[in-house]
């Protein structure tokens, strides 16, 4: 009979054992609760409160991450760029702010066609503060963040005025990356470019910068950065759609230019 | 303040200091006292100013999380097991086959000891929800005191309804009193049923409370009515109801396996074999239909608050149903399984043997497709790797058409295997037997290719299109099993036996695929509390009462499986224990085993010892 409990026991433990272990192998995603944000006067430090808000305990990339659900803030939606750029052009009449804090107070007002409203009011969940981080963040996506003090301290459950002046120290505007820099290292830093291409070596999503020169005229390398979806590198077909479409947007011609110099002559 | 605590937000905490609401009316039951009782001392022990309390080593909401589900799964079990339990007694009772009764009595024997560790877990909930969270408890006294109230007195009509029913076996056996001790079987599952409905309504309204209830409204002011009856309590009572007689079922099926590896004689292992059949077959039965349930739930969570859905299926949850489909694959194939070896026992069963190995291979299928996962939080290189924002089996497999199709397939299969179980040892001998087994037969092909239709469809429809298509798929199955069984009912009726039912005659590890569904079930289970309570995130009341404690972050799922790993392990140590224990008192019920077939038997696969089947 020891046999058969110490049998019984392996199987139970055996058991226990095998569902834990895949569940620990699997992604381990906590759901934290979203941090309090105090706006100390530092757009940046907004924006990074935004996105923190964004990309975790908000919630918000569960639909918007992805594009399925709900449009997908951070890529280009049918040629209306990121979100910072195609959210001055939402609503007649209403500038980038108003829209983006009418659509997370009240998400059904503009609802982007060919989705269904499924979003719930912001407001319910977060404070005025954190809500005006968020819209700081996604502002900051190839646009410019116009987000004020007065918003913040007087925000409440008040939509913002129209207008306001921009706070000091804003997100990337146009040829506002990497405040104007005109290095081409930095600002392919400041743009992104090598979360998915690399400098040297294997790249990741898009291919990598090295020897692209041998690869790319200086003009195929600029059209490739103004619209990445006109020609497609070999091998990365599955990724065409990734890059974003705001490049001719949120650079400066001078600091395009640098870029596509820089990359020409990497061979 | 309890160090941690984040106090720059506490604008949706209730006021310190709330006190019981005096005046509630002429409710003082006994249990009412009781309850007070125990719940006074407590509250004066609350100091002023403090929302939480702590828990050496494991933390204030692991101990109030494992002191919950291990109450949880006892009071599932013996709120399960009655309900199986009158309908194998009234088998007993209309059928005139006294094992039924003697059945019967065995799984309320079972009850009884299981039912003071359930009480004595209740009461380890309640003082760990009064000491490390007084502020929300005082809260949710607030809203619920009445409907506590009479969840304590009705908790000693239970009591005592059981003591009655069990000791009173013996003595009400014959005649009306057999009919009375009957009624008092249905009275227990009355009060029990009752029982569970008011503490879901607890549970839900912290999960779902009424619209008009917001962090301002006084606790006072939420009718009681409404805060019990919230958006997810009915599914949550249906879903509970349905999912206690699976777990009823396989932990007496585990109950009868050990009783069965440890049989001296072959008296008992024949009685055992079919006490785990009988057992397996409740929980493999209600588990087909729980799906449905658990969709209904899932459809009023999302008409509750469509983000809260999403957080479910799609957020940080996501990968928890990867886990389920898991889950739910081990049951198919261990239930299958069991079958398929049960069947060694029957004479004629041969005959089906070949076609196992094609239902083993639907089933392995569609757990595979059933835990591919829809969409993935993954890194660059994870991306990278898989050359895409989607995978390309993920894109194909890992949608609801997919999973929805393979999940039906797995339910159709399963039922096949039963049915063909049900078959192995009967000769059918109604004229229109070859026609009903042809049209059983289209039955089952029809619904197939109705389901992969959908399946197939659903791929070039909208979403909201898609989402209906499930309900077709779902009903097509329910039609499938109501009219093959209905079918075989009345093809088998009168019909002769092949030989009769070698109870006993199962090898030894058939019985550890007993054990792996008990544990399996029960892991399940955990799991799906989780995910019912995890859905909340960082709200005590959601959207009302937020959680400010140090421990308000819904964890990850590896962290989860540790804690519910750990309540399992509890829930089945303390089972042997007091199994163990009830095994010393009295020795257990073995049906007539062996005797002859009743006249014109035709054999019945409930009908284990005395049958010709």
């Amino acid at each position: 009979m020891l046999k058969t409990n110490l049998s019984i026991l392996a199987v139970v433990i055996g058991c226990l054992g095998v569902f834990t272990w895949v569940a620990n192998a699997i992604p381990q995603i906590q759901s934290d609760v979203p941090e309090d944000v105090v706006f100390t006067g530092d757009v940046s430090e907004l924006v990074a409160s935004g996105e923190g808000l964004f990309q975790g305990a908000g919630g918000c990339t569960a639909c918007h991450g992805l594009g399925e659900r709900a449009p997908n803030l951070l890529t280009d939606h049918e040629g209306t760029g990121i979100i910072g750029v195609r959210c001055a052009n939402r609503v007649a009449g209403q500038d980038c702010k108003q829209y983006l804090y009418t659509s997370l107070t009240d998400p059904n007002a503009y609802l982007v066609e060919g989705f269904a409203p499924i979003m719930v009011d912001a407001s319910r969940t977060l404070s005025s503060t954190q809500i005006w981080a968020l819209v700081a963040y996604l502002q900051s996506q190839g646009g410019e963040v116009t987000v004020t003090a007065a918003d913040v301290e007087e925000g409440g459950d008040e939509a913002p005025a129209a207008g306001g002046a921009p706070m000091a120290g804003g997100g990337a505007a146009g040829g506002a990356v990497a405040n104007g820099s005109l290095d081409p290292q930095e600002l392919l830093q400041a743009g992104t470019c090598i979360a998915c291409h690399t400098l040297t070596g294997p790249s990741l999503l898009g291919p990598s910068f090295e020897t692209i020169g041998a690869r790319l005229t200086a003009e195929e390398i600029r059209t490739s950065i103004l619209d990445p979806n006109a020609s497609v590198a070999a091998g990365y077909e599955t990724m065409a759609g990734l890059m974003p479409l705001i490049f001719g947007t949120t650079l400066s011609a001078a600091q395009l230019e640098a870029i596509v110099q820089f990359l020409a002559s990497q061979r | 303040m309890f160090p941690g605590v984040d106090t720059t937000s506490e604008r949706n905490v209730p006021k310190r200091g709330m006190t019981w609401r005096s005046g509630a009316g002429p409710l003082l039951l006994l249990g009412a006292l009781a309850f007070l009782v125990m719940a006074e001392p407590a509250f004066a022990q609350v100091p002023a100013g403090r929302d939480y309390g702590d828990f050496p080593v494991i933390g204030g909401r692991a101990a109030v999380w494992i002191a919950a589900q291990v109450h949880l799964l006892f009071a599932a079990f013996v709120l399960g097991v009655p309900m199986f339990a009158v309908v194998t007694e009234a088998i007993g009772i209309f059928g005139g086959e006294e094992r039924y009764d003697k059945l019967s009595k065995e799984f309320t024997r079972l009850l009884l000891v299981a039912y003071s560790a359930t009480a004595i877990w209740g009461g380890i909930l309640l003082f760990l929800l009064i000491t490390i969270y007084p502020t929300l408890f005082s809260y949710l006294a607030q809203v619920f005191s009445v409907s506590m109230w009479m969840y304590a007195g009705l908790f000693f009509f239970e009591s005592f309804t059981l003591y009655l029913y069990y000791y009173g076996w013996d003595r009400w056996k014959k005649g009306r009193a057999k009919w009375f001790h009957w009624g008092l079987g249905i009275a227990l599952n009355v009060w029990g049923t009752i029982v569970m409905f008011i503490a879901n309504g607890w549970l839900t309204y912290m999960m779902s409370p009424p619209a008009d209830v917001t962090a301002d409204t006084a606790p006072q002011m939420v009718q009681l009515w409404t805060a019990l009856t919230n958006a997810t309590w009915m599914p949550i009572n249906i879903h509970r109801l349905i999912a206690n007689v699976v777990f009823g079922g396989a932990v007496v099926g585990a109950y009868a396996a050990y009783r069965f590896l440890a049989s001296k004689s072959d008296e008992e292992r024949a009685h055992y074999d079919w006490m785990g059949y009988v057992g397996n077959m409740i929980a493999i039965g209600a588990l087909i239909v729980l799906p449905f349930a658990g969709y209904y739930l899932g459809r009023e969570i999302y008409e509750f608050n469509q983000q809260m859905g999403i957080t479910m299926m799609g957020g940080f949850m996501s990968w928890l149903w990867i886990i389920q489909a898991f889950l739910i694959g081990v049951l198919f194939l261990a239930g299958n399984y069991y079958l398929w070896v049960g069947m060694g026992r029957i004479p004629g069963a041969e005959r089906f043997t070949p076609y196992t190995k094609y239902m083993l291979i639907v089933l392995i299928i569609g757990v595979i497709v059933w835990a591919t996962p829809n969409t993935m939080i993954a890194s660059r290189e994870e991306f990278a790797a898989m050359g895409g924002s989607h995978h390309p089996f993920l894109g194909v497999l890992g949608v609801m058409s997919a999973k929805n199709t393979a999940v039906n397939f797995m339910i159709l299969t399963t039922f096949l295997s039963f049915l063909l179980y049900r078959r192995a040892n009967k000769e059918p001998v109604v004229p229109w037997a070859r026609t009903g087994t042809i049209v059983q037969g289209a039955v089952f092909v029809v619904a197939a290719a109705i389901v992969l239709f959908y399946g197939i469809y659903g791929y070039f429809v909208d979403t909201l299109v898609r989402i209906g298509f499930s309900v077709y798929q779902v009903l097509t199955v329910l039609a499938c099993i109501i009219g093959v069984i209905t079918i075989d009912l009345l093809m088998l009726r009168g019909a002769t036996s092949r030989g009769q039912i070698q109870w006993g005659r199962m090898p030894d590890r058939s019985q550890y695929a007993l054990f792996i569904l008990a544990v399996t079930f029960t892991w399940l289970m955990g799991l799906m509390g989780f995910a019912r309570s995890g859905i909340r995130q960082h709200w005590h009341v959601f959207e009302v009462i937020r959680d400010n404690s140090p421990w308000a972050a819904t964890p990850a799922l590896g962290y989860s499986a540790i804690v519910i790993s750990s309540c399992v392990l509890i829930f089945f140590a303390l089972v042997a224990f007091i199994f163990w224990l009830g095994s010393l008192a009295e020795k257990p019920v073995i049906s007539s085993v062996g005797q002859a077939p009743a006249a014109g038997g035709t054999g019945s696969e409930l009908q284990p010892a005395t049958s010709e089947g």
